[in-house]
């Protein structure tokens, strides 16, 4: 179901912009040129909507739909999507992907991707005075195919009512940060035949809800046929849940182990988006290196 | 502001990666040095421990007992209603009315100030119950996977069903927008959203609790209580299990000894006691939080201290 309101658009990004401020931690990350909008370098158009989830009964969400200049509906478009999506979408934010893709895009760095950015849903109360059930950790820190069940029957049907997107599972991928880390993997995971490539910055594979299993499980089971970044910095949490950059090093070294396609880059960080970001093109580069081989 | 605006703001303002809100230790809640001391025995199995404004506390021997019994402030037992046997569940309302789950008598019924027994349904299996401040009784039928409500009118309806395998302990948010629902027969703590009309929805597995390894599906949650900053706790089979607001377990406060761990509140002075029943015994260890009462107006969800 599809609701539209431009205030809400206006006291999100507000909100967003102050939180894109508030660094958690001391590190020189900065989004670099790729990051910045270049003359003749055709802009994508980004879109915003709500989402009432049957999956996650009761959630209603924001997402934001990225769609590149370059695509004209004769052919799919490749998919990625963005976990705690107002974050990624936010054009002055920590990873600035409209921008990003678009120069990307106009590089025939990566293929002509729909991005589709999605924050956690929220139950909105109903007796006045109440708050509401935040989903997040719900959605997210869960080891199930929920999550990847939500994006299959509820988001890429809606959006793909719009716009072709490609079928190919090599040629959709999930990104996010610390527990949309974890949910980026998660969905591949369990959902091999429809996305094979994962992005996680500051990944949570910590026992918030029995992520830390993953690197066991990789050890042991059929190598699934993803292609896994992953990036985590020496600063990062050691909390109750668990200890960031041993369990991110773990993550590495289980896929290295079972033979992955993979990339580790650690820094110095905290727990912070600004290093994911920094690095995005990057990242973007070697996750969509041989799109040219793909058929969308 | 229009509902849809504030909503917004609530979403974008969730999104930080790390906040006060979640990521919950322990060492938020219990304090150095303090342990469990006992508040009672010689009871055959304590249940129904509630509270009062004055934090009092009051609970029930479902096995042998007679009466429901009160220990006041100063640390005295009595009994504070007599020929009071079976019950298995209590909750002040803000009537100053007394809510008890017979579970032997298969009753609901309230005690006046007198002491004098009102029933409020009859043929049901109830285990326990919470009362909201605008007097919606929920309580749980563990037997037939319902939780029902008897309305502020008197009705009694079902409210879910099937919904969670042994719902057994119940609890609300401190804003009294969410109900929370313990799994005696599964692993879950249950989240519902509290319609304006008092029904539920948006039902959700949404606390996933320790197991014994040996019973690794089997959480026997029991009793709950939730605090001022939106922490629940839950006793199971592995101990008093507490979660965050968000639905992160925080970490598991051990049993005061090896029985049955079935019911715990807040109660003593400002309600930072908590309180368990626990097999023969009830009972209590200090913290550095206090309580969430029902009976009173419900309150906006307070962040904690900062560590």
């Amino acid at each position: 179901m599809r609701i539209s309101t431009t205030r809400w658009g206006i006291a999100a990004l507000v909100a967003l912009l102050g939180l894109a401020g508030s660094a958690f931690s001391q590190d020189d990350y900065k989004p670099g040129p790729d990051a910045e909008r270049k003359d003749g370098v055709p802009q994508g158009k980004v879109t915003q909507h709500i989402w009432e989830s049957e999956i996650f009964p009761g959630t209603v969400r924001d997402y934001w739909v990225y769609v590149p200049a370059q695509y004209d509906g004769s052919k799919p478009a490749a998919v990625m999507v963005f976990f705690d999506g107002g974050g990624f979408v936010n054009e002055k934010g920590h990873s600035r992907v409209p921008i990003v893709f678009d120069n990307l895009i106009h590089a025939g760095e990566m293929p002509v991707t729909i991005g589709i950015f999605i924050n956690p849903g929220v139950v909105p109360p109903d007796r006045e005075g109440a708050e509401p059930r935040k989903n997040r950790s719900f959605e997210y820190d869960t080891l199930s195919d929920q999550n990847a069940r939500f994006l299959l029957e509820e988001i890429l049907p809606e959006v793909g009512k719009s716009y072709k997107l490609t079928e190919n599972p090599d040629a959709r991928a999930t990104c996010g940060n610390s527990s949309g880390g974890i949910a980026a993997f998660t969905v591949a995971w369990e959902r091999p035949d429809a996305f094979r490539k994962v992005v996680s910055h500051i990944g949570s594979f910590t026992n918030i809800r029995g992520g830390h299993v993953y690197e066991a499980l990789i050890r042991k089971e059929d190598p699934k046929p993803l292609r896994v970044f992953l990036q985590d910095g020496e600063n990062d949490l050691d909390n109750l849940h668990g200890n960031w950059p041993l369990a991110n090093k773990q993550m590495a070294a289980a896929l290295e182990f079972s033979g992955y396609d993979y990339k580790f880059v650690m820094g110095t960080g905290g727990h912070s988006a600004r290093h994911g970001g920094a690095i995005l093109p990057d990242t973007l580069r070697w996750l969509w290196r041989d799109w040219k081989e793909l058929e969308l | 502001m229009n509902p849809i605006f504030r909503f917004a703001l609530a979403v974008a303002l969730a999104i930080p990666l790390t906040s006060r809100s979640q990521d919950m230790p322990l060492t938020q809640v219990l304090i150095e040095g303090e342990d469990w001391e006992v508040v009672a025995e010689g009871y055959g199995f304590t249940d129904g421990l509630c509270t009062d404004a004055e934090g009092n506390l009051y609970f029930s021997d479902v096995k042998d007992g007679t009466a429901v019994y009160k220990v006041d402030l100063e640390g005295k037992v009595s009994e504070f209603i007599q020929d009071a046997a079976g019950i298995s569940g209590l909750q002040w309302g803000a009537d100053g009315k007394l809510y008890a789950c017979v579970a032997r008598g298969r009753i609901v019924v309230s005690f006046d100030k007198d002491g004098k027994m009102t029933q409020l349904a009859d043929e049901v299996r109830p285990n326990d119950l919470v009362v909201t401040h605008d007097g919606n009784l929920y309580f749980t039928m563990t037997p037939t996977s319902e939780i029902r409500r008897i309305d502020p009118e008197g009705k009694m309806t079902v409210v879910s069903s099937g919904d969670v395998t042994k719902p057994n302990g119940i609890s609300l948010s401190p804003d009294q927008g969410t109900l929370a629902v313990s799994d005696h027969g599964g692993k879950f703590v249950w989240a519902f959203r509290i319609k304006k009309d008092g029904t539920l929805d948006a039902a959700q597995p949404y606390m996933p609790m320790r197991t014994p390894v040996a019973d690794p599906e089997v959480a026997k949650g029991d009793g709950m209580a939730t605090d001022i900053h939106g922490r629940w706790y839950v006793t199971t089979a592995m101990g008093l299990q507490m979660f965050d607001p968000t639905g992160r377990m925080g970490g598991v406060i051990a049993k005061p000894q090896d029985a049955n761990l079935v019911s715990v509140c807040f109660a003593g002075p400002d309600h930072a006691w908590l309180y368990v029943g626990c097999g023969d015994k009830v009972y209590r260890r200090k913290t550095k939080t206090k309580g969430a009462l029902f009976f009173q107006a419900p309150r906006a969800t307070e962040k904690p201290p900062r560590d």
